[in-house]
């Protein structure tokens, strides 16, 4: 019997192996298998992240679709299958708002590029992600349910410290520190492989 | 170039989560670019929104959802055909900036005071967040002032110094109501930043008072 974190490590190089099948040869039953497991996970965070019932499924369905365009530039090597994919979610969504908004686009803009900051030369020290996606469940487990729920929050909206604090019904300061706190472990856990 | 200065943690989870304002989404990348430690942190918030992803419980797709996904696999991708923009360009000469923000368009330099000159850059999407490039001239002495919101700040060349320390190419500013700045420019070049401004800039004093009206930062 497996113990569950390796179950879920497991999971990882799973998940990891399906979107290589999609890239490789277009394999739609493992495409079929990402679907019915992401595009539900990826409707949960949209409809937290204050998205209505038809967008978010109409969003997860879009980002999933993005998962079989872009296969072949998922990189295991720095990128775990759940960061990926939350990372197109996080990008549709932000489209999908600015489309969304008053006044809307002023012209053509692309998210995907606004995330394209690794430009500088050197060394990159990005952290393998095999290792990376096993640590930070490990870093988040160890976590106070308070801490963990603080920096969930923060991944939803844009959730200012005061917001956090009044939804959580709980003092500003408190936030702070937890969000502090929980930062800190984080940052250990950083500089564990650097 | 060591960059001494970094943006807390509040901003670089912002970015990896996509809740920043566009505006200050431009400036914390603009430090991104220069800065792989920061980064690093970015892409470790990246793997944590994957783990909050992840640990989600299941919403219940419509029934249709996968037939109708299906049908879009086989359609043929349509790239949007991107025309060049009037602005592209402007901003080509400006070192520092991620490429994404070399793209757009900003309004000509325009003076605001003696030795100092703004850029405003113009955003491809509604934001609450004004971003201009701010150029002073060696050695200016920037008037004492307070925000009523916040105000990022990224070097892109040159120097400035104030109560809290030296800031050189990289390195990141917060300012919000509670800061009070004197800012003095480094006296070898000018002194070329990226602003990203919520709220109002209070100039303090009795000069300030006078030309305030006239700036309309």
């Amino acid at each position: 019997m497996m113990s569950a974190d390796s179950q879920r490590a497991s999971d990882g190089e799973r998940w990891a192996g399906l979107i290589e099948a999609v890239a490789v040869r277009q394999d739609r039953s493992a495409f079929a298998t990402l679907f019915e497991h992401f595009a539900p996970l990826v409707k949960t965070f949209m409809r937290r992240s204050g998205v209505t019932e038809a967008s978010a499924d109409e969003l997860a369905q879009e980002t999933l679709l993005m998962v079989w365009r872009k296969a072949s530039v998922f990189d295991p090597s720095t990128a775990g299958a759940a960061a990926w994919i939350f990372t197109i979610a996080r990008n549709l969504r932000i489209d999908a708002h600015r489309r969304g908004r008053r006044g809307g686009l002023t012209e053509t803009s692309d998210v995907d590029a606004e995330f394209q900051v690794d430009e500088s030369p050197g060394p990159d020290s990005r952290l393998a992600a095999a290792q990376a996606e096993t640590r930070v469940r490990a870093a988040l487990a160890e976590l106070s349910e308070e801490q963990r729920r603080v920096l969930e929050l923060s991944f939803y909206q844009e959730k200012a410290h005061g917001e956090i604090a009044r939804i959580l019904h709980i003092p500003l300061g408190t936030v702070k520190s937890r969000s502090r706190l929980a930062m800190n472990r984080l940052r250990n856990l950083l500089g564990e492989f650097s | 170039m060591t960059i001494h200065h970094h943006p807390f943690d509040e901003p670089l989870i912002g970015f990896a989560a996509g809740t920043l304002d566009l505006g200050q989404h431009v400036a914390v990348a603009t430090h991104l670019t220069r800065c792989s430690r920061c980064r690093d942190v970015m892409h470790l918030m990246e793997h944590v929104g994957g783990a909050v992803l992840a640990g989600l419980s299941p919403t219940p797709m419509s029934s249709d959802a996968f037939a109708r996904m299906e049908a879009r696999l086989r359609q043929p991708v349509v790239h949007e055909v991107r025309c060049e923009r009037p602005g592209s360009g402007a901003l080509d000469d400006m070192p520092g900036l991620p490429a994404f923000v070399r793209l757009y368009s900003a309004a000509p330099w325009k003076w605001i005071a003696p030795g100092v000159r703004l850029r405003p850059i113009r955003l491809p999407a509604e934001s609450d967040t004004r971003v201009f490039l701010l150029k002073s001239a060696p050695g200016t002495k920037m008037l004492e002032h307070t925000h009523t919101g916040t105000e990022m700040t990224c070097v892109l060349t040159g120097s400035f110094s104030h109560e809290a320390g030296q800031y050189g190419p990289g390195d990141f500013d917060l300012g919000d109501e509670t800061v009070k700045h004197n800012v003095m420019v480094g006296p070898a070049e000018d002194c070329i930043c990226l602003v990203a401004m919520r709220g109002e800039l209070r100039l303090a004093g009795i000069i300030g008072t006078l030309i305030q009206p006239f700036i309309r930062l």
